[in-house]
């Protein structure tokens, strides 16, 4: 096992790294760089809790090689909140209960702040489509469709959600 | 689970990577190429592979991409995702049963990584198989993998792991060709010549070699198409059965038409005698109702997944029969 | 009877171990009078009864918050478990030296480490941490590797030498129940764990009154919690500065029950309870399967103890399974009789329980099983004959809705056709059994707050049910059903009659308010319903409370996060500690305010008289914010000087002034701390002696101070050529007497009523010969938001005489009914009845092939408890005697003597 030295960029910082070639992205930003927002839930690539934004677009980091990722932009959920306050989205979820134990969230803040990103104004049926990459135990999914509805009139009126 | 160890090479160019291929891939144990990550990566943890190489394709930007060639066709990097595949304009309107394949693929955040090149090349799948080392020394190994019995056809010495990709059921409906290459040169072969029909040794690709492109011919173009496929859940889970149509008609009447279907054998395979089925015919559900009993007939599922093979079987038949209506727009 | 003090001064003697507030304590269990609620009981609350965000949700989305996984501490080693690979086998030998011996190893464990047995139940000690002579199930817990990483530990756990003699194993349950040889555990013969014999009324007079009676074989197949977090432990000793030798040990684990753990863990590793810190970080989810002593927990202090070094293991999806603890399968015969009025006059149960190999919670869930028949409808006979059985196949354990929730399939599904049967309307035949409370069942639950005749009328008129029943297109249909549960068990595990909980509030001259309660968030939400209540009743703002749970070393004891007890428990225990400590800030306020304690009002961070000016009202409607009232957050400026201003000064600022007509919160606080020189408050709860039950053998389990109720309605269609079922929509009804957050409680309604459509409709834990062949969340299919139904949560509020602010149970009663309404409904819409779950497309398909006298669908894989042979097809696993192990290179068979698979036959 011998270690290499990569550079992750990572939430817009860059950090010089020595790791395994076979280390996960995943294990990398919880074990190098204590980043350990992004969760592992599964070992199959099925249930979503690791999901980060690589260049913009939601990946599964348990599912690639940090080395892999060398060069690129990773956005992990402790690159969402706004300076210092939570963004829209974070604060939709904690109100109407889209978050309950948790662990999950992480995963579905990333592929929701894309799936917004990419379609402002989704009807239920893409919301739907859009939270099915990431797997919920506690919810049944329905507070967090009241949740993003809810972020999404809150960025529309340009203010923190719900208040 | 952590991954076995290996050594990571991570070519910039085409060029680059048949340069790796040519210096360490003597073996399919010993080097494995990973693109998206989603079907090797999980399979590396449950140590199914234990390469001591790992050649990742991720950088490769000349094998990205979707390019329209007036009046030729269309030619696809092996590297582009499925996402791209799904969003593509010019697929949508001429090659719609291959967007709509792909749309179906596990689940949106997997789309984004799984490219066209690996649903290709998918390993096949198996209940026995697919499981933890710990899992399968319990069951005594099967015979894809480190034993010599197959659990889902006892006494057998064939293994009948189940091709589990999407997209080339829809591929195989457009006649489509790949281009390989390694070291040694190019070849194009049509996709159905790929598969081997055996479950542990399903491609006929060599250690060294590349799937690099794929590309759907001109006269593939403005089919109608659907892709139906079974699973439980309404994402993330691999198909239990796939069906792909296209079907071109005249004057109300079938031109042409073509079925495959897949997650029901070995390979995905295009359903013979149904071109002949319903070329000529005004499609009803009788017409439907014969090619998916043809198409159920193709399919030899078993034991790999979950639901039963016999229940599978029946969902080919009922699959390809609904698919065949919305194909013809009845 | 022993008095309540006297419980309390015995529960306060050994458990209460905070020394700096002892003395506190004993004056304030001197002070506290009997449960009930408050003085102050109110309907306009300023906290109560108001959504707002959980008081740990920005930690949640933001990624900060930590769960057990998360921590790392210097020099921490990562713990591998060697799991077995055979169902039943005696382990002849175990060498570990060549593991030993990798680089990066630094100690192998054993079960000769820890040889002391353990389990959940006192009567179910059969666990070890690490098997000492036998392995029960695929999966058992053989030896443990801690190294200095995963990669290494799991390297090491290959070159683990065991040899193995494998032994006859038992797959399914009615098998297993006639086995007289090679039992798996040698002192329950027939492999029986337990059995019960209930009898209650006349059950065979009842039948002899009915008109009509039905009779059918239920099944209800194995599912797990599949919580999202996998386990997770982190064990260290910390120096003794004494002794200079390891002594205190700190265990941080995923854990409902962090004082069982500490309980079990000193039987195990022979410590004192007091030299055991347990500390639970957040907690991703649990639903049962982390609310006992799960073996990564022990095996990773024995691992630490051995390597004299931290030790983290968390499990990995596949162990999380192998660990289970779920709803077992369960096979219910049962037989019901009604009258042509709709009346039910009998049920006779038959209960046979797949529990896995070892005890766990086993002896609850039959029991539940049987007891929970009662209680719902007004059933005067009762006849029960429940079997929790052996099996080498993972442990079952306790499941949201524990034993409640297949039996409830069974009987509303068999209701459900027993309407049919006398034309009357399955909404109509639940009305006409209803409970007459307060009562006490045929069974000896006592009844008291039922709010299920609400729950029913709601769910009928917001689903349309009568215009539409009945009336909608083929393979469209509706369904009802009902279902209860406890609000906790009237009677702990360990019996005693201490407190089950005990909550402490400290408050002290900067105006904070901090609760010490042993409450376990596992994500339900109890953090934030102890800093409602105590705001509620100190009449403060909720930021002004800081909770501190589920930490042995600080926090007084709570027995956990299980049967759904611990907002009508540690509720109660909080709101008196919260009274307790307003009474002595009411007598320091009522002199400052030169009136009586009791003319005073605490309301929004201000205390005022009852006539005099009041702080600002709240407008009495839920809204899902972060605050009760807008505005009420910030405390006054004069609040905030003086609230630190020294107590000199605060006398001199004192005499200058003359009574007072309010006081801010911090005036108040000040005062009192000023008067009584201290400031902290206590309370505890125990369940009332009238709600523990009956005397009969296994009275103890099924009692409970209150019961939750729900209805629901399920709207289905079918597709009848493929068998696949979709659920539109489900109207869900939930009586949890009052919902002190209804955002949370809605949030608990659906996701339970989710989690029975998940039972209901996709999840099974398939097995061949005793292997999982599902152990991973790709093929344990837990639903994904494509198929998720809209689920509308009806809160009804019934009021508990006993509930903190009237509060019972809401996050697990509603789950049994859903798996019967989705079933009654699929019968409404194609007209077939489905008795065994989940309902797979391939089950509804060969119903209704079977039903249309179409071409039949042979399930080979159908699990037919009548036909065991075709259970097992496609076994080799058990009795293969291929070349297959010796082949991969890192089997330590291939090395060393194959003897692995030789011992069979």
């Amino acid at each position: 096992m011998k270690k290499e030295l990569i550079e992750l960029r990572v939430n817009g910082r860059s950090h010089e790294i020595a790791i395994e070639p076979s280390k996960l992205l995943l294990d990398a930003l919880r074990q190098d760089l204590d980043l350990t927002g992004s969760k592992r839930g599964c070992d199959d690539s099925s249930c979503g809790a690791c999901t980060v934004q690589v260049d913009g677009t939601p990946m599964l980091s348990c599912t690639m090689l940090a080395a892999s990722c060398e060069g690129q932009e990773i956005t992990t959920v402790e690159g969402v909140s706004e300076h210092g306050s939570l963004a829209a989205i974070q604060k939709a979820y904690g109100d109407w209960g889209g978050s309950q134990c948790g662990y999950c969230t992480p995963g579905f803040m990333m592929t929701v702040r894309h799936l917004l990103s990419q379609n402002p104004n989704p009807t239920e049926a893409e919301i739907r489509g859009g939270l099915s990459s990431n797997l919920c135990r506690c919810t049944g999914y329905s507070q967090m469709y009241q949740a993003i509805k809810a972020a999404i009139d809150a960025e529309q009126k340009g203010m923190a959600a719900s208040r | 689970m952590s991954l076995p160890d290996f050594k990571l090479l991570r070519p910039r160019s085409l060029d680059e990577a048949l340069d790796n291929l040519a210096k360490h891939a003597k073996s399919s144990a010993r080097l494995r190429i990973v693109a998206g990550g989603t079907d090797l990566i999980p399979s590396m943890r449950q140590k199914l592979f234990e390469p001591e190489y790992v050649l990742d394709l991720r950088h490769i930007s000349e094998l990205s991409g979707i390019r329209e060639r007036k009046g030729s066709g269309v030619e696809i990097g092996a590297l582009t995702s499925l996402t791209a595949i799904e969003h593509s304009d010019v697929l949508r309107r001429r090659y719609s049963v291959l967007t709509e394949a792909a749309a179906t693929v596990a689940s949106p955040v997997l789309r984004n990584m799984g490219t066209i090149g690996g649903n290709i090349c998918l390993d096949t799948r198996c209940l026995w198989y697919n499981q933890s080392l710990t899992w399968r020394k319990g069951c005594g190994f099967c015979i894809k993998k480190d034993g010599d019995l197959c659990h889902v056809a006892p006494g057998g010495t064939k293994c009948w792991a189940a091709f589990s990709g999407d997209t080339p059921a829809a591929l195989l409906c457009l006649n489509a060709e790949v281009e390989i290459v390694s070291p040694r040169g190019k070849r194009r072969i049509a996709l159905h010549e790929f598969y081997t029909g055996l479950g542990d040794d399903h491609r006929k690709l060599q250690p060294d070699e590349l799937l690099t492109r794929v590309f759907l011919r001109e006269t593939a173009a403005d089919y109608r198409g659907v892709y139906r496929k079974l699973r439980v859940r309404g994402s993330i889970d691999y198909p239990l059965a796939g069906v792909a149509v296209v079907i071109k008609r005249s004057n109300g009447h079938v031109a042409d038409a073509r079925v495959a279907i897949t997650a029901v054998n070995p390979a995905p395979l295009v359903v013979k005698g149904a071109t002949e089925a319903l070329n000529g015919k005004a499609v009803d559900d009788a017409v439907a109702d014969a090619v998916g009993v043809l198409a159920a007939k193709t399919a030899k599922p078993l034991t790999t997944s979950a639901l039963t093979p016999e229940y599978r079987r029946e969902m080919i038949r009922v699959f390809t029969k609904r698919a065949v209506l919305a194909a013809a727009g009845n | 009877m022993r008095s309540k003090r006297e419980w309390r001064r015995r529960g306060e003697t050994k458990f209460l171990v905070i020394p700096s507030a002892a003395r506190n304590l004993l004056l304030c269990f001197a002070n506290d009078e009997r449960p009930t609620t408050n003085d102050d009981f109110m309907t306009d609350f300023s906290i109560i009864g108001k959504s707002i965000a959980m008081v740990d949700a920005a930690g949640k989305t933001t990624g900060s918050g930590k769960y057990t996984d998360d921590l790392s501490v210097p020099g921490m080693l990562i713990g591998k478990i060697l799991h077995s690979p055979y169902p039943h086998a005696r382990i002849k030998r175990i060498d570990t030296s060549r593991a030993e011996k990798l680089d990066g190893v630094v100690t192998v464990v054993v079960g000769s480490d820890a040889p002391n047995p353990y389990g959940i139940l006192p009567v179910g000690h059969d666990e070890y941490a690490l098997a000492l002579d036998k392995v029960r199930y695929v999966g058992d817990n053989v030896a443990c590797v801690a190294a200095v990483d995963e990669f290494t530990a799991e390297r090491a756990l290959e070159l683990i030498d065991v040899e193995y003699e494998l032994l006859p194993a038992y797959f399914d349950p009615e098998d297993s129940m006639k086995a007289e040889t090679n039992l798996i555990h040698d002192n329950k013969p027939n492999n029986i764990e337990k059995d019960y014999h209930h009898v209650f009324g006349d059950p065979e007079k009842g039948f002899a009154e009915a008109d009509r009676i039905a009779e059918a074989r239920f099944i209800a197949n194995e599912v797990t919690h599949a919580a999202m977090e996998p386990h997770s432990t982190l064990a260290a000793f910390e120096i003794d500065p004494q002794t200079g030798n390891p002594g205190r040990l700190i265990v941080q684990s995923s854990t409902q029950v962090p004082y069982y753990l500490q309980h079990k863990l000193s039987l195990v590793l022979e410590m004192q309870m007091s030299q055991i810190r347990v500390i639970k970080p957040l907690v991703g989810g649990g639903f049962g399967g982390k609310s006992e002593v799960i073996p990564l927990e022990i095996i990773a202090a024995i691992a630490a103890r051995k390597a004299k070094a931290p030790v983290k293991i968390t499990y990995t999806r596949e162990e999380v399974f192998w660990a289970h603890r779920g709803r077992p399968r369960t096979i219910v015969d049962l037989k019901t009789g009604v009258k042509n009025d709709g009346s039910i006059t009998a049920v006779k149960a038959r209960v046979v329980q797949d529990g896995g190999a070892y005890c766990s919670y086993g002896v609850v869930t039959i029991l539940y099983s049987g007891a929970l028949l009662g209680a719902l409808y007004d059933i005067p006979n009762i006849q029960y004959d429940g079997y929790r059985v052996l099996t080498n196949k993972p442990v079952c354990g306790a499941m949201r809705g524990h034993g409640t929730v297949n039996v409830r399939f069974a009987f509303e599904t068999q209701l459900d056709e027993l309407a049919a049967a006398i034309g009357m309307d399955p909404a109509e035949i639940r009305q006409h059994n209803l409970l007459k409370p307060p009562c006490v069942t045929v069974n000896g639950l006592r009844v008291q707050s039922y709010g299920l005749p609400e729950c029913i009328e709601k769910v009928v008129e917001r689903s349309g049910w009568r215009q539409r029943k009945g009336k909608m297109p083929r393979g469209r249909g509706l369904g009802v059903a009902c279902s209860h549960y406890v609000s906790g068990a009237a009677n702990s595990i360990i019996r005693s009659d201490m407190p089950h909980s005990t909550v402490n509030i400290k408050i002290d001259r900067d105006g904070g308010v901090v609760v010490y309660t042993g409450a376990s968030d596992i994500g339900q939400g109890s953090d934030t319903m102890v800093a409602q209540i105590t705001a509620e009743t100190l009449g403060c703002t909720i930021a002004r409370v800081r909770v501190i749970a589920a930490d042995t070393d600080l926090t007084p004891i709570d027995i956990g996060s299980y049967s759904s007890r611990v907002t009508f428990m540690n509720g109660n225990a909080t709101l008196r500690a919260a009274q307790d400590v307003k009474k002595q800030i009411a007598t320091a306020a009522a002199r400052k305010m030169n009136c009586e304690p009791g003319d005073l009002i605490f309301r929004s961070d201000v205390v005022s008289k009852k006539n005099g000016l009041q702080g600002p009202r709240g407008d009495g409607r839920p809204r899902p914010s972060g605050q009760a009232e807008p505005g009420s957050a910030s405390p006054s400026v004069s609040g905030h000087v003086e609230g630190q201003i020294l107590r000199g000064s605060l006398q001199q600022k004192r005499k200058d002034e003359g009574p007072k007509e309010q006081l801010s919160f911090e005036e108040a606080v000040v005062a009192a701390i000023d008067f009584h020189g201290a400031l902290s408050g206590t309370g505890s709860y125990a369940p009332p002696l009238d709600a523990r039950g009956g005397k009969h053998k296994g009275a103890g389990v099924g009692p409970s101070p209150a019961y939750s109720y729900s209805a629901q309605v399920a709207e289905v269609s079918v597709d009848e050529e493929t068998g696949e079922v979709t659920v539109h929509k489900v109207w869900a009804s939930h009586d949890c007497g009052r919902a002190l957050n209804p955002v949370s409680v809605e949030g608990q309604i659906i996701g339970s009523v989710w989690m029975g459509m998940g039972q209901a409709l996709t999840e099974e834990m398939v097995w061949k010969d005793g292997m999982l062949m599902n152990p991973g969340l790709l093929e344990y299919r837990s639903p994904s938001s494509v198929e998720s139904p809209e689920v509308e949560a009806i809160i009804v509020e019934s009021i508990d005489p006993e509930g903190p602010f009237g509060a019972k149970e809401c996050s697990e009663g509603s789950l049994a009914a859903t798996i019967p309404a989705i079933s009654n409904a699929i019968y409404d819409a194609v007209g077939v009845r489905l008795h065994e779950c989940p309902f797979t497309p391939e089950r509804v398909l060969a119903a209704l092939r079977a039903k249309n006298n179409a071409k039949r669908i042979n399930l080979t894989e159908g699990v037919d408890p009548t036909s065991p042979a075709r259970f097992r097809e496609h076994g080799g696993s058990l009795w293969y005697r291929g070349k297959g192990p010796e082949r991969h290179p890192l089997d330590p068979s291939r090395t060393e003597t194959p003897a692995a698979v030789a011992g069979d036959d």
